[in-house]
């Protein structure tokens, strides 16, 4: 799977137009130039080779060295992550959390003001695109109110330490936290309401009403775990548009973390740099499927590991 | 699993509270005192600096990419300063001696010059970096020097001799540290400097040095107190915040965070303006990328507008005034020649002139024998541009279809863009913003000298060939009076200004702004901080 991602991957990056020599050297260099750069990189060699080269180093653990930055791709590519794994998580704790919560209360107000306040709200979040809204939380929270910093993951003057750094951080994070899990969060209270509202009408639902329970048992009890299910899949089949969302708010909030970085790279054509974000990506999107269905055998009695 | 998810809930919260809450440590950079604009530079402070692209490693010599230099010029030198009129002024050369009819430079070093580790600089650091790394890795560098200069000699520790093939007029202006950042041989030697692990952990000359670098976030250089011209700098701390976009740079710049710009979108210009926190200015002079013109380049070796009656026909019907106002917001001028206006002395201010003519240009065409087909069409043409170049395309669609010509637009990625113009030469018309840089030699040059096409982005995209052209060029580079240099640039003007290989649309012009708190900053330079200070 990884390897035919891999393959794909490498032979349109390649054929993508644009040549990373002319970029790289900048404006006004010369034909020798460029040859000899395309020389040191290998670049000359038929593509073919160069797949096979790239395979032979990557069997390694040698990804390459990264044009634009003169340095391993690998290691450029290990300094990204931690940022981004940081807005990733928060934003599918925040999108998760935020996304349930919200369709309890309109499980609980159905067909109330409530219950379409939700409904609204969450359309709105599923149809606002990542580089308006979050532009639009920055000129509301940041500029005009002044709540939140504009950019970046924490203060450049002076920075904090210990507990005063985390803060610092936590602060920095909640517009683009908010930003990359408002789409996730309306996908998931949707789901999530829709389904709480079928559990409802369910016979086991009619029979935990009619032993007496409360309407709130019910619904956490006997409901939610049953509509946590699907919830369960979206969230995780998601982490690739999460990813995908990354780069969009990675840019508008200078986070630094490997959407830019992938950004960056594709527009320096840094062919190195992209097969190994391309590498990464792969591999997490892999490891997110198989956490989910890790996560289903034990959500679900039915499905069971062997 | 309530009381779960309710402590769920309530720790979301917390976190909330906390992330809501201002640092502790709010600063108020722009609250400074502007009343006691005191006339000694006050000493110490940090200037935070918006950059728009992550430098990637911090060495100026392997590279002319705009990223790196920006920030890591800071810690280097050059042999000479430019400053404010492009007139070069000490640097790492004390001062310099011209000999031979224009063919042999001396520069006199300074003495008391200490590389970052402590270790002293000399005529070897030098002619290393040329030899070693300017000349091979330096695009422009290369280009312009290699085939003209004969030899580096170093007679002694403070002295380098340079040795020109032919008299070279240009040279103190590709001297400073964007064109020939000097590097410390014995850093790089025997090393490969495009993969030495020196790039990420640099030992220059310059006013800072590297403190910590996190990637695509935050560069800190700390002051130099060794630095070679005494009492500089002022800052204690010049920071660098990586922030591509550049509406966020501005409501950073507003909220505080960031303390310098080094270019305002046009919208947001005239907001800030009627604050009284910033300073802005035009961009001015400068190294490299400066005094860039946006230009629409015709294929001369394409059928129609291979022809000089259309591309004066082209240059009639466009409405440029237009563009001005729409696509620049008035930042800027018209191009009326084929040198930018800001490089004085050679701009020649008499050439004809192409004004708005619709009639005109109908009538050229139609001399042309391009009649107009039955839809009033007379032929297509492709113009292939960058995305960002897209407005631009737009209105020359409008106003080309009004003389009967149908512009097919091909918008690519900019990198995509400038491969099949200049790589793949497969177009009818193409756009680049091509900058003249401190000097002709470095940025027109490049343009209309017929031994410069071919595949080399922002070469003579246009395939123009004239030998007499190229013969002024010659004259221009080897005549040492300005005076002389002039008259072979008016020439040459007047001549491309008839034949129209290019048509200048505008000349573009940045701004820059920062706290009025900040002073001294030289914005047009790649040493930005080394006389900054608070007031």
């Amino acid at each position: 799977m990884v390897f035919a991602i891999l393959v794909i991957a490498f032979l349109l990056v390649h054929l993508a137009p644009g040549d990373p020599v002319t970029i790289f050297a900048g404006e006004s260099g010369d034909a020798r130039y460029y040859a000899e750069m395309r020389r040191k990189f290998g670049l000359d060699r038929p593509l073919l080779e160069q797949f096979v080269v790239y395979l032979g180093n990557l069997a390694r653990g040698d990804l390459g060295f990264s044009y634009a930055h003169r340095q391993s791709a690998l290691e450029v590519v290990a300094d990204r992550i931690p940022a981004t794994l940081l807005l990733m998580v928060t934003a599918l704790v925040l999108s998760t959390a935020g996304g349930i919560a919200a369709a309890l209360v309109g499980a609980r107000h159905a067909d109330r003001p409530a219950d379409h306040a939700v409904t609204i709200l969450t359309l709105l979040g599923g149809a606002l695109p990542a580089f308006w809204l979050g532009q639009m939380l920055v000129l509301a929270f940041a500029v005009t109110l002044g709540w939140f910093p504009v950019q970046g993951m924490a203060s450049v003057r002076t920075p904090p330490d210990g507990l005063g750094h985390a803060a610092d951080i936590a602060h920095h994070l909640v517009l683009p936290a908010v930003t990359l899990g408002l789409l996730q969060l309306a996908l998931v209270a949707r789901l999530a309401r829709s389904g709480l509202r079928d559990a409802m009408h369910e016979d086991y639902a009619r029979t935990a009403a009619a032993k007496g329970l409360a309407a709130a048992r019910i619904v956490s009890r006997h409901a939610l775990p049953n509509v946590l299910l699907p919830v369960v899949t979206v969230v995780g089949g998601h982490i690739g548009t999460l990813l995908t969302g990354a780069v969009l708010t990675e840019i508008i909030f200078a986070w630094p973390g490997v959407g830019r970085l992938l950004y960056d790279a594709t527009l320096a054509r840094d062919y190195p740099l992209l097969l190994a974000i391309f590498l990464m990506a792969a591999v997490s999107v892999v490891v997110a499927n198989l956490v989910t269905d890790l996560t289903y055998a034990r959500l679900d009695p039915r499905v069971r590991l062997r | 699993m309530p009381v779960r998810r309710f402590l769920a809930f309530a720790l979301l919260t917390v976190l909330l509270a906390i992330a809501c809450a201002p640092p502790s440590s709010a600063p108020s950079p722009s609250g400074a005192a502007t009343a006691s604009a005191a006339a000694t530079p006050q000493r110490g402070g940090t200037l935070v600096v918006a950059a728009g692209a992550d430098p990637g490693h911090f060495n100026p010599a392997i590279t002319t990419a705009g990223g790196t230099h920006f920030v890591a010029d800071n810690l280097y030198n050059g042999l000479v300063f430019l400053d404010e009129k492009l007139e070069p002024k000490p640097d790492l050369a004390q001062s310099w001696t011209v000999s031979d009819g224009g063919r042999t430079y001396t520069f006199k070093l300074r003495q008391n010059v200490k590389w970052h580790d402590g270790t002293a600089f000399s005529s070897a650091d030098v002619k290393f970096s040329f030899e070693q790394v300017l000349l091979k890795y330096h695009a422009r560098t290369k280009a312009g020097l290699e085939a003209v200069l004969a030899g580096i000699d170093t007679p002694d520790p403070s002295t380098v001799v340079m040795r020109f093939t032919q008299p070279y007029g240009p040279l103190l202006q590709r001297l400073d540290v964007v064109e020939a950042p000097i590097v410390a041989k014995h850093i790089y030697e025997g090393k490969d400097p495009t993969t030495a692990e020196a790039n990420l952990k640099p030992v220059g000359t310059g006013p800072f040095k590297l403190a910590a670098y996190t990637k695509g976030d935050v560069v800190r250089m700390t002051r130099n107190p060794d630095y070679f011209k005494p009492g500089l700098p002022y800052l204690d701390e010049l920071v660098f915040k990586i922030i591509p976009q550049a509406a966020t740079q501005v409501a950073a710049l507003e909220r505080g965070e960031v303390d310098y710009l080094s270019g305002v979108p046009g919208p947001d210009l005239a907001r800030l303006r009627q604050s009284d926190k910033y300073t802005i200015t035009k961009s001015g002079a400068g190294s490299g990328g400066s005094f860039c013109i946006t230009t629409l380049i015709f294929n001369l070796e394409r059928p129609n507008v291979n022809k000089a009656e259309v591309r004066q026909a082209f240059a009639h019907a466009i409405d440029r005034n237009k563009m001005l106002a729409e696509i620049q917001f008035g930042q800027g001028k018209v191009a009326t020649a084929a040198i930018s206006s800001a490089i004085g002395w050679a701009h020649n201010p008499s050439v004809q002139q192409y004004p708005l003519d619709t009639a005109k240009a109908n009538a050229l065409l139609d001399q042309a024998g391009l009649a107009k087909g039955a839809d009033g069409m007379r032929f297509k043409v492709t113009f292939v541009h960058a995305t960002g170049f897209a407005k631009y395309g737009e209105l020359m669609k409008a106003d080309l279809a009004k003389v009967g010509v149908d512009l097919q637009l091909a918008a690519l990625e900019v990198n995509a863009a400038n491969q099949r113009v200049f790589i793949k030469r497969d177009f009818d018309l193409g756009f680049a913003s091509y900058c003249n840089g401190p000097d002709p030699e470095i940025g027109v040059r490049r343009m209309y000298v017929s031994s410069n096409i071919g595949p080399v982005l922002f070469s003579n995209g246009a395939a123009y060939r004239n030998p007499k052209v190229d013969e002024s060029f010659d004259k221009a580079v080897a005549a040492v009076e300005k005076s002389d240099r002039a008259k072979a640039y008016f020439e040459i003007q007047d001549q491309v200004a008839k034949d129209l290989p290019y048509l200048g649309l505008i000349e573009t012009e940045g701004y820059r702004a920062w706290q009025k708190s900040f002073r001294d900053l030289y914005y047009w330079s790649g040493n930005l901080a080394e006389a900054a200070s608070r007031q």
